[in-house]
């Protein structure tokens, strides 16, 4: 367990406001101001590593920067001070709604969503069965994305980060997928593929119950800082106490 | 420029697939499905050829084919610029939710627009054995000239697709200005025929576009070879915006996700 999966150093993510502007906008109203700050802090600086193998849980309020640093570790947002360090580790993010194309099929999609995770087309076709068969889309899997319910959209999604294993996994609220019967299956999945003991999770989550159960530890974040990181018993007490 | 190769070979697979996959999506969507890629551009030169044929007069030799040559040109430069300046927002499902160099979008469209010109160009070469167009070894310059045109199409590309991110409404102004830069080019007239003297020659060659178009017509119909002096000047050009475009694109991508 010594070896660490995840470094997390002084991370500040910033998000900019004002970086968007109209040519129109900015002709009408020459004094087109922004009151407040320029830039807004999701992120002031945490510290935190992971080793490889552990669960981590974050947990806080809304608007407290927990996507926000999902996404950072997931390389879609970079940092604007510090360091995050996936010493190599291929990286995937399930969050609802996995970056479909919507004019294309459910078949297609998986491949381009498999390469995109860094998946050759060969490993990619060994799987898009299991895949398939886990996602119960049935023929719906040659039909374009944008046809999809809301429900089979999300299983798709989570199929294929399921089926298509990556060193690390970062998981975003989607605990809950579908129905009665695939939440008891991709609960089920979650635990199993979560005890692989190479793979590194770090989990976002709003129910505390299944994070008590899954986590082998628990960051709290509130504005942007960690108030608090331990045993996921301890945090979550803490913060439910807290959220009272 | 390392990374750059790094990641033009990791994700050059991804945009294969990805490019095929629009090309099918395309297909399956209408009834008439490919015989669109075909009828599209014969329409269209028709149109071009019955207006500035008959009611303007034109009277270029191979005229319709004259026409051909350029519209297939200008679609390949037009639909990939004018899609690359909203193309981080409609992939935004894509890059909100995985990392990847955003260039590779541009190279996405531009095979499948690349892929709707050899169509084209087949039936370029239809139309010119119809025709009788006695054709020399010059023809082969068409593929350093298309070469050249799509490295221009990949720097201006990922230069438009940089600003396009922070500026609402560029798509508007870039709109105006290919409409204008059509009318420039002499997709439908000869500018060397046109225009008058010292003017035609820097219209041919300060605009790029007017510039390999009127040497693909050159080498395809009249048997005369580019001038390379112009062709090598637009290929470090081309290669410059390139390298900008590139750069550019690498230094912010990362705050493309925080914007839209």
């Amino acid at each position: 367990m010594s070896e660490i999966a995840i470094t997390v150093k002084d991370l500040v993510v910033r998000y900019r406001k004002l970086n968007k502007f109209s040519i129109k906008k900015q002709l009408l109203k020459k004094h087109y101001k922004d009151k407040g700050p320029k830039t807004f802090e999701a992120i002031k600086g945490i510290s935190f590593e992971v080793p490889k193998g552990e669960i981590l849980g974050i947990i806080g309020k809304n608007g407290s920067g927990k996507s926000t640093l999902l996404r950072t570790l997931a390389g879609i947002f970079s940092a604007d001070e510090g360091i995050v360090d996936m010493h190599g580790y291929n990286v995937s993010l399930l969050s609802i709604g996995v970056g479909f194309q919507k004019e294309l099929s459910g078949r297609e999609n998986i491949y381009l969503s498999g390469m995109l995770l860094g998946f050759k087309e060969e490993e990619i076709k060994k799987k898009a069965d299991e895949i398939i068969e886990f996602s119960e889309l049935g023929d719906f899997i040659d039909m374009p994305v944008n046809t999809y319910s809301s429900g089979m959209h999300s299983k798709l999604a989570f199929s294929i980060t399921a089926i298509l294993e990556t060193d690390i996994m970062l998981v975003d609220e989607v605990l809950s997928v579908g129905d009665e019967k695939f939440k008891k299956k991709s609960y089920a999945k979650m635990q199993s593929l979560i005890s692989n003991k190479d793979r590194t999770v770090v989990i976002v989550s709003h129910s505390l119950g299944s994070l008590e159960k899954l986590c082998t530890s628990v960051l709290w974040l509130h504005e942007g800082e960690i108030k608090m990181i331990g045993k996921p018993k301890d945090v979550i007490a803490k913060y439910r106490e807290f959220m009272k | 420029m390392k990374r750059f190769i790094t990641d033009f070979r990791n994700y050059f697979k991804y945009s294969i697939y990805s490019a095929k996959s629009a090309l099918n999506a395309e297909v399956a969507g209408s009834y008439l499905n490919w015989l669109w890629w075909v009828f599209n551009p014969i329409c269209m030169m028709l149109i071009y050829t019955f207006i500035f044929g008959f009611v303007f007069n034109g009277k270029e030799q191979y005229f319709p084919i004259f026409i051909f040559i350029g519209l297939t040109l200008w679609d390949y430069f037009n639909r990939t610029v004018s899609s690359s300046v909203r193309l981080v927002k409609s992939n935004k499902a894509i890059v909100t939710k995985v990392y990847l160099p955003k260039f590779v979008l541009i190279e996405t469209k531009m095979m499948v627009n690349f892929f709707k010109m050899l169509i084209s160009f087949i039936i370029v070469v239809a139309m010119m054995i119809v025709w009788r167009v006695p054709i020399s070894w010059h023809v082969f310059w068409i593929i350093p000239i298309l070469a050249i045109l799509s490295l221009l199409i990949f720097g201006i590309s990922n230069i438009v697709m940089h600003f396009g991110v922070f500026v609402d409404d560029l798509d508007n102004i870039i709109k105006i200005l290919l409409r204008f830069i059509f009318y420039a080019t002499g997709i439908f007239y000869s500018i060397t025929d046109r225009i008058p003297v010292p003017y035609n020659h820097y219209m041919l060659r300060l605009n790029p576009v007017a510039y390999l178009i009127n040497e693909a017509r050159n080498v395809l119909l009249y048997k005369s070879a580019p001038e390379w002096k112009w062709m090598l000047i637009w290929l470090a050009i081309s290669l410059g915006l390139c390298f900008f475009g590139v750069h550019k694109v690498y230094k912010f991508e990362n705050s493309y996700a925080k914007v839209i």
